[in-house]
């Protein structure tokens, strides 16, 4: 499909100097000197290398068609993250250097959204948000009175995660993979 | 749209009341004077690539259109050319096609200050002097930028430099188009404006200001300033932008005195759908003496102090 540069979103895909790239971040710019742009960051889903463009925002663009599978989680070594279709079993690797940082709050057996084009993985879609455990976490330091104090906790896929002093070992929270903040209790 | 209340940035909303209050300081005890402007007009500036918003005033039986300025310049220019002498606005201005984004508002915070006697870079002193007065040096983005002076380039310098575009290609449409051409940007449908401002955006911006000092970069292609006076190679304008690690801060010119100039290229300009100022005209036939002017955003200059990557985190309330 072709749409105008000035209608780019975050996580479209975009065919890019010959690669395929997913859109981290559209921001519109108006220079005053001609037409106004489209600066965005693309991210190269083979090298997982960013690359910034900024393209003239009437100028037309090929979104690609993609589409997203729901898989399971199973397992990562030192390069890539595997996912099975539960359906056929078929089984997909994704470099977590393309997943990127949010990869650490993935947990073993989890269902995710994977997407797909012309029958190859591209990259995961983040979920809004996961729920994990806390295994470790310091107490509160006494005199720790400060409204909006936090301290780092471990949760259940080694990821640190900065909550508010309250929360403790074996609690359960939610939080957005996306920044890695805490957003509540659950 | 929706209504973002956001007490969290309390602490950078400070920052930016601190540089406000150094800039009024700085230009009242350099006399300039601090004017007051009205936000609605009934009439423009013609610059075709300003979209603006209009408004219906009604009154008894009668309505009338009304439009939010998008510069303070044409109450401004008609001050100055009635003896107003050296003066500033600092307020609010609009522009009816910028979506909320990191560097831009459809409503915004806007400098604008007038020095008579003075060319641009008499101004570009005055600019170093005000930077000087509100921080001597910041650090950015863990960088720390002096305003001790600046770093100056030319356009035509930038282009060679930065994009390998000789003076030649950047001031002939024909081989600048080709030039675009050659470096994969696609370049049906659209004018050398567009291209220009494509790769002015993809190739310079990003290396301005990242030396640790501001740069102030000049001389423009006629193309790309109505309002400026012309240089004597009679294809660039006396018009500068100044920049800290890629961010545009500010754009200052000579201003045009010429009427008649003015008159023929505001005829240039494209249709516009808002009634033409034709007072703006009248003021520069009754004289306007040599001056310069420039106008910065005052939230994208904040955010430099306040070592932040988006104006809205300036802000308590934001719409978008």
């Amino acid at each position: 499909m072709r749409i105008s540069a000035g209608n780019l979103k975050k996580s479209d895909f975009v065919n890019f100097q010959g690669g395929i790239c997913q859109v981290q971040k559209a921001d519109f710019y108006s220079p005053g000197k001609g037409s106004a742009l489209m600066k965005a960051r693309l991210k190269n889903l083979i090298t997982a290398k960013n690359v910034e463009y900024a393209y003239k925002s009437n100028e037309q663009v090929e979104v690609l068609d993609v589409t997203s599978v729901d898989m399971q989680y199973i397992y990562k070594d030192q390069e890539n993250l595997y996912f099975m279709d539960e359906r056929t079993f078929n089984q997909s690797a994704l470099p977590i250097s393309v997943v990127g940082d949010i990869s650490k709050f993935f947990k073993e057996g989890e269902k995710m959204f994977v997407y797909m084009y012309n029958d190859k993985p591209l990259t995961i879609r983040p979920p809004m948000s996961v729920r994990l455990k806390i295994i470790e976490a310091d107490d509160a330091a006494k005199g720790d009175t400060v409204s909006g104090a936090k301290k780092p906790v471990t949760v259940e896929t080694g990821a640190t995660v900065m909550v508010p002093i309250f929360v403790k070992v074996g609690e359960t929270i939610s939080i957005n993979p996306e920044t890695g903040e805490y957003t509540g209790r659950v | 749209m929706e209504i973002k209340t956001a007490v969290k940035n309390l602490s950078n909303y400070k920052i930016y009341l601190q540089v406000e209050k150094a800039i009024n300081e700085f230009l009242s005890k350099n006399n300039y004077l601090k004017i007051e402007l009205p936000v609605l007009s009934p009439v423009l500036i013609p610059e075709s690539y300003l979209k603006v918003f209009e408004t219906d005033f009604n009154f008894i039986n009668k309505s009338e259109k009304l439009y939010l300025t998008p510069s303070p310049e044409l109450f401004l220019k008609r001050l100055l050319a009635y003896g107003v002498g050296d003066c500033y606005y600092l307020g609010k201005s609009f522009r009816n096609f910028d979506p909320p984004a990191t560097l831009h508002s459809y409503e915004f915070v806007m400098l604008e200050f007038y020095k008579m006697e003075a060319n641009y870079m008499d101004i570009a002193d005055v600019v170093l002097k005000l930077l000087q007065s509100i921080k001597k040096q910041t650090i950015y983005q863990g960088k720390i930028i002096s305003f001790e002076k600046w770093e100056k380039i030319t356009i035509t310098e930038a282009f060679k430099k930065y994009s390998n575009i000789s003076e030649t290609e950047l001031f002939n449409h024909r081989l600048f188009i080709k030039k675009a051409k050659q470096k994969k940007y696609q370049i049906d449908g659209f004018t050398y404006e567009d291209l220009w401002s494509q790769i002015y955006s993809q190739e310079i911006e990003p290396h301005l200001g990242t030396n640790g000092y501001p740069t102030l970069i000049y001389d423009y292609p006629k193309e790309f300033a109505a309002l400026a006076k012309l240089n004597s190679d009679g294809k660039t304008t006396q018009r500068f932008e100044f920049y800290i690690e890629g961010i545009e801060l500010g754009d200052c010119y000579t201003e045009l005195t010429d009427w008649k100039e003015q008159e023929m290229r505001f005829k240039k300009e494209e249709k516009v759908s808002h009634p033409i100022d034709k007072g703006y005209i009248e003021a520069l036939k009754y004289g306007l003496d040599d001056c310069s002017g420039i106008a910065i955003g005052l939230e994208r200059l904040a955010m430099i102090f306040a070592n932040l990557t988006s104006i809205d985190q300036l802000k308590l309330i934001n719409i978008s």
